[in-house]
């Protein structure tokens, strides 16, 4: 959904909105609403001074017994006026800089940096107050002072942004082709910018409305300008509070806050939708468990230590659900190696989290079971399944670059899973096994003292197998444990858990889209596509005799050593999109043998031997259902 | 190990809060430790307490030579004397000197001293003393302060013996007394060996006056304790507290709330507030230096122009008195003390103002100019200022060198330390502009105000005020044309006839012709116009009624923090 | 770079910041229009005389820069205010005429502090706190009404808060009305003197408080919902942890990298920030002080007070870079 869509959604953003467009209406109308017009000259006298709110005030006079009401309407014109006009004067100023700064780097940006920060120092409401001393109080003036020193948060994340952007390919391709600079940079690092500025731009913005306020509050503003910050000087140096004159107080200082406000809300939307970062994160409260089915009626499956039956999960999306994985079904027996394979997005990795209940937010189980010991993991209570955790399942996880704590050393962080599932192990016992662990995928044992940035990449990946088989579970999910690295390491990796694996004897879950790996190293395979699982067997079977026509096309599409001159093929077309699923089977559209069936029906789960199953209308002779 | 951190932090917090408590330390010796709760005299009405004073300053300097805040000269008043005082009513009285002479010539004066006046520390006032005090007033030429002006009369001071002063002047002086009213004898025993006497921070503040500084805290509080050993009989209360309320409305919540027991000043706007309020009493009347408000022009001749800061940049229609009496025409003093004071103050009329009824120039009231814009617009159109081309603003005539855009736009400043000043000048544009007059106002601050007034003379017109002394003569001098290269002129005003008048009235010795003289002046500077006085201010002050009793507000000055009332109040019941 | 080598890198770039800052107040005041000979002094009546010994006795009688008259070419203004600071002299006050400035700002700083420090404690500890709840609690009430709050406080304008709580605190609640303490009556015993000065504190570093608060509570969020989606968190959940222990051992310390930073910065600028409450509250700190020395054209103060502001921002900025580095081990170059 593009960025404005799920802006428009966000209840925030209208409130704000709608609050600062009311100033701005306000302003623009002024003339056509306000009762009085503040400016005139009336004759007054000391009892219309100071006059609580009536029929002919509404809010009340002031200290010269003009209308508040009048005056706080024809205000929001000068407040909107210098908080808008000195905050441009600032984002122009911040963004030169930052975009300098961030371009040329260098010399030249850290000077422009330093110089930033020098500013950042100086004292900011002192130094307006310094300055506007020495120029004058002109409403011109305070513009250009607010404006001359509110620039330093735009500069700083401008140049940030830039220096990003200037690295990124398609700039440099663009210099390469000899683009020239003023070229690059409006047409590249511009649009990139400034609508991560968006946020930025709201907060110099509400820092420049108040700014006017405090100024004209303390006595520096234009007095013969009516601002809501000089209605408060006015009331507070000409006695309002004493006098009890409250309606003189609150209605500019609350108009204040209504537009700061309104404005930072806005701010606070946009930072919300347009920084990614702002999404949703792991420690949400888990979505309640799916009711009892059939899957739960049938009841643990012998013989295995992990067996996943009709495991639907679904993720929330606008207006609904969509079905990540739809009825998906294997087994995995004990100490064997088992290939989980597909392409991207068909479903593998939301599986294996699925069944382990480690699925990012807003994914749940919707239904099936997960059959662990006895149990049925999709249900059982998380103070037990916390328990079982690491201790019989444990995870390595697809790009270890971030998966460890980047401030603890990697040494605590295995003594902290051998501590929690045996807490009667001592620290210097949960030390030593943390070394040997170390020593035992091939590094030094020192390396417990070290963090995880000072680690390689290969090295990384070995501290995470090291860390997942610290409390000797009985299964070990790899999710794509070689996709980061490069072909040398990926070889050592991978020799490491085949060797890990003989000699602990757990069992290997190894998510993959390398069919050369999984035909080295496993002992059965799962193909899956677009949500539900293809076929599944033996290594044996499955890849020198593929049943489902996208298994063929697969074993098709890669490179045999053993024939290196066939040529290959690529499968025409894309796997099916989630909100857009094909009725029948999901491989039908791509399907080279699909016929009229294969559009309407969805194939079942045709066993073809024993532990070989194929999802395909084809084998439903071959098979015994 | 971070819940715990917390801990530790809160519980040093408190620690450190009581330590500092504990530690309020003051920057003066504190002399105090007796109690301060009222006791009752047998037979007789209670004294004792503790009054507590709320002001809106704070007095920033402990030496009378260098001190120029009202707060500061409110401490000077209670802790000093001074040979002869004045009273509420405007009447010379006897302090240290119980009598004064002058020689028939005029040119010596000989004050006979009182001999029971004694020092904080327990030293005898002499005529040593006075001599001291006059001599380093006279001779340090950097005091920050103004005690040099009224020093410089006296070209010799002696002291024959302990009671008697005699001091020599050049001329006769026509207001021996005005100058002696702010002599403050120092003792001479402490400041002599301390050396330079404009350098000497005077700490401990050691005087012959009714109080004793027991302690200060700069920005914060003054206490001052009674002296038990007053020549004129101690105060009937223990201590005397000054406290700062920098906001106005603090100030007057905390008399309301009983937090102070009297504050010296507030904002008009809070009178039916307190007027309403439980047992306080708001007094008004004539404040005890008297003020006033002006507006003055930029009327400097170009061949006057001061040779070493004269910027001369005023207005050239300025210099025109026709211009000027129209621009007095457009301006409804009335409705200028409204909404600038909320009624509480008097019509304006000139320097003199009405706190000076000896010199006020009530004669003249009559001949002052009235609000009346058809007037002002006739005389602007018959000094040939006419709207030629229709924008509202009346253009000069030929031979006017009006500037770039050669019409009748005037540059009107004030400073922003005046709270009321911007609403003067929004009404005064308003006005004007109906004279074909266009205002352009701008704010500065005092110092600001300072550099483009005198002797710069980079302005058109001006708001500003005016304190006023006991005597006229320093108000007078601002129109005479000596001083309009020092500075003290800020007008740039120049009469020789009125500068004949200034030299005859400050050697009148006979008061009915100085008072006649000084009328005459009144009457060039209304003709001329220089100056329009809208308004002199009234002073307010209030006390609390349930707590002390004897505060002096039927006087006809309002001065409740003067020794007039502090010397006499006592607790109630 | 090494470790120590960055810390003198930043040490010495610190240093020149300060002596940069300090040639710019020099020169910032000199551009002030109004007469700097006249000294900051009131009376109209003054001698050209007068202000010649003035003039002398404030070494305003120099050249500004540089000496190209008589005399060495270092005796000017400048290299005598440089010399002077050095010695820790920064000068006489022109209003409060016989103090020196250390004095008074010794004095103003100290009840500055007293007034920023509990009031940044608390902001901190309330802000970190709530942020963390509602970003823990993301898309809950809990969350909306915590980030509205946030949001509120933030947008609110200190010195009007302030004038809001001074009075309901004070005509309603009986607190005082201004200054630090209570002054004559019966001497108090140190017990009841801390209850005093923590009664005159309660308003101010309340309004403080709430002011600081909503910023604190808004990066906290942040950064907690940045670092609850990273991948170690979800490494932490599959061991087993529970979300308790997780937010305490793995997501609280990267969490608070960006609020330490911002801790340190913010209390280099409270001093600043503290102008309005003091204003509002009659509290006799910096800020006022400073207010009040532009006012008063008051240089040497002026010229003190915004280096004491700077060298404690700069100070502060350091303070924060060298946590961090401390915090972070993946920083070697900041």
């Amino acid at each position: 959904m593009s960025a404005w869509a799920r802006l428009r959604r966000n209840r925030l953003f209208w409130i704000g909105a709608g609050m600062l467009g009311s100033a701005i209406l306000v302003a623009t109308l002024a003339s056509v609403i306000a009762p009085y017009d503040p400016y005139a000259q009336v004759r007054v006298t000391v009892s219309d001074i100071y006059v609580g709110p009536s029929g002919t005030h509404l809010l009340g006079t002031d200290d010269a017994g003009k209308d508040v009401l009048s005056g706080l309407i024809y205000g929001a014109r000068v407040s909107l006026l210098v908080g808008f006009t000195a905050a441009l004067i600032s984002l122009f100023i911040g963004g030169v800089i930052g975009i300098i700064a961030g371009y040329r780097g260098g010399r030249t940006g850290n000077l422009l940096m330093r110089f930033t920060d020098f500013f950042l120092v100086i004292p900011d409401l002192a130094l307006q107050i310094v300055i506007v001393a020495i120029v004058g109080q002109s409403l011109r003036n305070i513009i250009l002072v607010i404006g001359a020193l509110g620039w330093t948060t735009t500069a700083r994340l401008v140049r940030a942004q830039t220096l990003t952007v200037r690295e990124r390919k398609f700039v440099q391709r663009a210099k390469a082709i000899g683009a020239g600079d003023l070229h690059v940079l409006i047409h590249h690092v511009f649009p990139q910018v400034v609508p991560l500025m968006l946020a930025n731009t709201v907060l110099v913005i509400s820092l420049a409305i108040l700014s006017e306020s405090t100024l004209a509050f303390i006595g520096l503003g234009d007095p013969t300008v009516i601002s809501w910050g000089q209605m408060l000087n006015f009331a507070f140096t000409r006695g309002a509070v004493s006098a009890g004159a409250w309606w003189a107080l609150m209605p500019p200082g609350l108009a204040i806050v209504w537009v700061v406000l309104g404005t930072t809300l806005l701010g606070n939307a946009a930072e919300e939708v347009l920084n990614p970062r702002m999404t949703r994160h792991h420690l949400e409260p888990e979505a309640p468990l799916p009711p009892p089915d059939a899957s739960t009626a049938a009841g643990p499956v012998p013989d295995t230590v992990l067996a996943i039956r009709d495991l639907r999960v679904g993720f929330e999306a606008d207006g609904g659900e969509l079905m990540a994985i739809d009825r998906v079904s294997f087994d995995v027996r004990p100490g064997e190696s088992l290939g989980l394979v597909g392409e991207s997005g068909c479903g593998k990795t939301t599986a294996m989290l699925g069944s382990l209940r480690l699925l990012p937010p807003g994914g749940h189980i919707v239904s099936g079971a997960v059959w662990h010991d006895g149990r049925d993991l999709a249900r059982l209570d998380s103070g037990e399944l916390r328990d079982l955790r690491w201790d019989s399942l444990s995870v390595v996880f697809q790009g270890a670059m971030n998966a460890l704590n980047p401030v603890q050393r990697v040494g605590a962080q295995i003594t902290e899973a051998i501590q929690l599932h045996k807490p009667e192990t001592d620290d210097a016992a949960a030390r030593g096994q943390a070394r040997r662990l170390l020593e035992l995928v091939g590094m030094s044992p020192d390396w417990a003292d070290q963090y995880p940035h000072q680690f390689s990449g290969g090295m990384r990946q070995r501290a995470m197998i090291a860390l997942a088989l610290a409390c000797n579970p009985s299964v070990v999910v790899a999710d794509e444990p070689t996709t980061a690295l490069d072909v040398m390491i990926q070889a050592q990796v991978m020799d490491l858990l085949v060797r890990l694996r003989e000699e602990f004897g757990m069992a290997l879950v190894l998510i993959t889209h390398d069919l050369g790996v999984v035909a080295e190293t496993c002992d059965r395979v799962v193909v899956m596509y677009g949500g539900v699982v293809a076929e599944q067997g033996t290594v044996a079977e499955v890849f020198s005799d593929p049943l489902h026509p996208y298994t063929r096309l697969l074993l098709q599409a890669f490179p045999d050593i053993d024939d290196p001159d066939r040529a290959l093929v690529s499968i025409p077309g894309a796997p099916p999109r989630l909100d857009d699923l094909p009725t029948g089977c999901r491989f039908a559209p791509r399907c080279p043998q699909a016929f009229e069936r294969c559009g309407q029906e969805r194939p079942a789960d045709y066993q073809v031997g024993d532990g070989r199953r194929v999802s395909c209308f084809l084998v439903e002779e071959m098979s015994r259902v | 190990m971070r819940t715990r951190t917390k801990l530790v932090l809160i519980s040093l917090l408190a620690v450190l809060a009581l330590v500092a408590a504990a530690c309020g330390g003051d920057e003066t010796t504190d002399t105090s430790g007796a109690g301060t709760t009222a006791t009752t005299q047998p037979g007789g009405a209670a004294t004792g307490g503790t009054v507590r004073i709320g002001w809106g300053g704070a007095p920033a300097d402990l030496n009378p030579g260098n001190g120029v805040l009202a707060e500061d000269y409110v401490l000077y008043e209670l802790i000093y004397d001074t040979p002869i005082s004045i009273d509420l009513d405007g009447n010379f009285i006897p302090e240290l000197a119980t009598d004064w002479t002058v020689s028939d010539d005029g040119l010596t004066w000989t004050l006979t001293l009182r001999d029971d006046a004694v020092f904080h520390d327990g030293t005898p006032v002499t005529s040593e003393d006075v001599k001291y005090s006059i001599e380093i007033f006279r001779d340090y030429e950097d005091w920050g302060g103004f005690l040099g002006a009224y020093a410089y009369y006296f070209t010799a001071v002696e002291a024959p013996d302990p009671t008697t002063v005699v001091m020599t002047t050049d001329e006769p002086l026509g207001a021996f007394e005005a100058q002696m009213v702010f002599m403050y004898i120092v003792p001479k025993h402490i400041w002599d060996p301390a050396g330079d006497p404009v350098a000497f921070t005077n700490d401990e503040m050691i005087g012959s006056g009714s109080f004793k500084l027991a302690e200060l805290r700069q920005g914060e509080f003054v206490r001052l304790e009674k002296n038990a050993d007053y020549w004129g009989g101690a105060p009937l209360i223990d201590e005397a507290v000054f406290q700062t309320y920098e906001n106005a409305d603090a100030r007057v919540q905390a008399l309301i709330n009983g937090d102070a027991d009297m504050i010296t000043e507030f904002p008009n706007t809070a009178i039916a507030t307190l007027n309403t309020a439980a047992d306080v009493k708001v007094v008004q009347g004539a404040p005890l230096a008297p003020e006033l408000r002006d507006i003055f022009f930029n009327v400097v001749e170009p061949d006057n122009c001061p040779t070493d800061d004269g910027v001369c940049s005023g207005h050239p229609a300025l210099r025109d008195v026709q211009v000027r009496r129209a621009l007095a025409h457009g301006v409804d003093k009335p409705q200028l003390i409204d909404v600038g004071l909320l009624g509480l103050g008097d019509p304006g009329l000139g320097l003199v103002p009405t706190g000076l009824p000896q010199f006020f120039a009530e004669g003249l009231v009559a001949q002052d100019y009235a609000f009346d814009l058809a007037e002002g617009n006739a005389l602007l159109d018959a000094a040939g200022y006419v709207d030629t081309d229709g924008d509202g603003i009346r253009e000069c005539p030929d031979g006017v060198e009006c500037g770039p855009t050669g019409d009748l736009t005037l540059r009107l400043n004030y400073p922003t330390d005046i709270d009321e000043a911007p609403r003067l000048a929004e009404l005064l544009k308003g006005w004007w502009g109906d004279l074909g007059v266009a205002v352009e106002i701008t704010g500065l601050d005092p110092d600001t105000l300072t550099s483009v007034c005198c002797p710069t003379f980079d302005y058109d017109v001006i708001i500003w005020g005016w304190g006023s002394d006991p005597d006229p003569g320093f108000l007078l001098s601002v129109l005479t044309c000596d001083e309009v290269p020092t500075g003290t002129s800020e007008t740039g005003y120049c009469n020789a006839e009125y500068d004949e008048l200034f030299a005859e009235q400050a050697v009148a010795t006979d008061p009915a012709a100085r008072r006649d003289i000084i009328i005459e002046m009144q009457r060039i500077a209304l003709e001329d116009v220089p100056y329009i006085i809208p308004y002199y201010q009234q002073a307010t002050q209030a006390y609390r009624t349930d707590r002390f009793t004897g505060w002096q507000d039927s006087a006809s000055k309002v001065a409740l923090e003067d020794p007039t009332s502090l010397n006499v109040i006592r607790p109630v019941g | 770079m090494s470790r120590g080598k960055l810390l003198l890198r930043k040490f010495a770039w610190a240093l020149v910041t300060v002596m940069v800052v300090v040639t710019f107040n020099f020169f910032l005041f000199r551009v002030l229009p109004g007469d700097p000979a006249k000294a900051g002094v009131k009376d109209p009546r003054i001698t050209p005389q007068q202000v010649a010994a003035l003039q002398e006795r404030f070494g305003l009688d120099k050249p500004v820069f540089l000496n190209l008259e008589e005399g060495p070419w270092y005796d000017s203004q400048y290299f005598r205010y440089f010399g002077a600071l050095a010695q820790g002299d920064l000068g006489t006050s022109y209003s409060f005429k016989n103090r020196t400035v250390a004095e008074l700002l010794s004095r103003s700083i100290v009840n500055t502090v007293w007034l920023v420090l509990p009031a940044q404690l608390l902001a901190i500890m309330a802000g970190v706190a709530l942020g963390l709840l509602a970003a823990w609690k993301r898309g809950t009430k809990i969350d909306v009404s915590a980030l509205t709050f946030g949001l509120f406080t933030w947008s609110l304008p200190t010195f009007f808060l302030g004038i809001i709580l001074l009075f309901v605190g004070s005509r309603y609640l009986g607190f005082p009305i201004g200054g630090r303490v209570t002054v004559g009556g019966a001497p108090l015993s140190a017990w009841s003197q801390a209850g005093d000065v923590l009664g005159h504190l309660f308003l101010p570093t309340l309004t403080f408080t709430l002011v600081l608060l909503g910023e604190y509570l808004l990066i906290m969020r942040s950064s907690v919902v940045e670092v609850f989606s990273e991948d170690y968190i979800l490494t932490a959940k599959a061991k087993g942890l529970s979300t308790i222990e997780i937010i305490r051992r793995h997501g609280l310390r990267n969490a608070m990298l960006p609020i330490v930073t911002l801790i340190a910065l913010n209390l280099g600028f409270t001093v600043s920030g503290a102008i309005q409450v003091e204003t509002v509250f009659s509290w006799p700190g910096l800020g006022k002080l400073t207010v009040d020395a532009v006012s008063q054209r008051d240089y040497p103060l002026l010229q003190g007070a915004f280096l004491l502001l700077a060298v404690s921002v700069i100070a502060a900025n350091l303070i924060a870079e060298l946590i961090y580095l401390r915090l972070d081990p993946r920083v070697t170059e900041v």
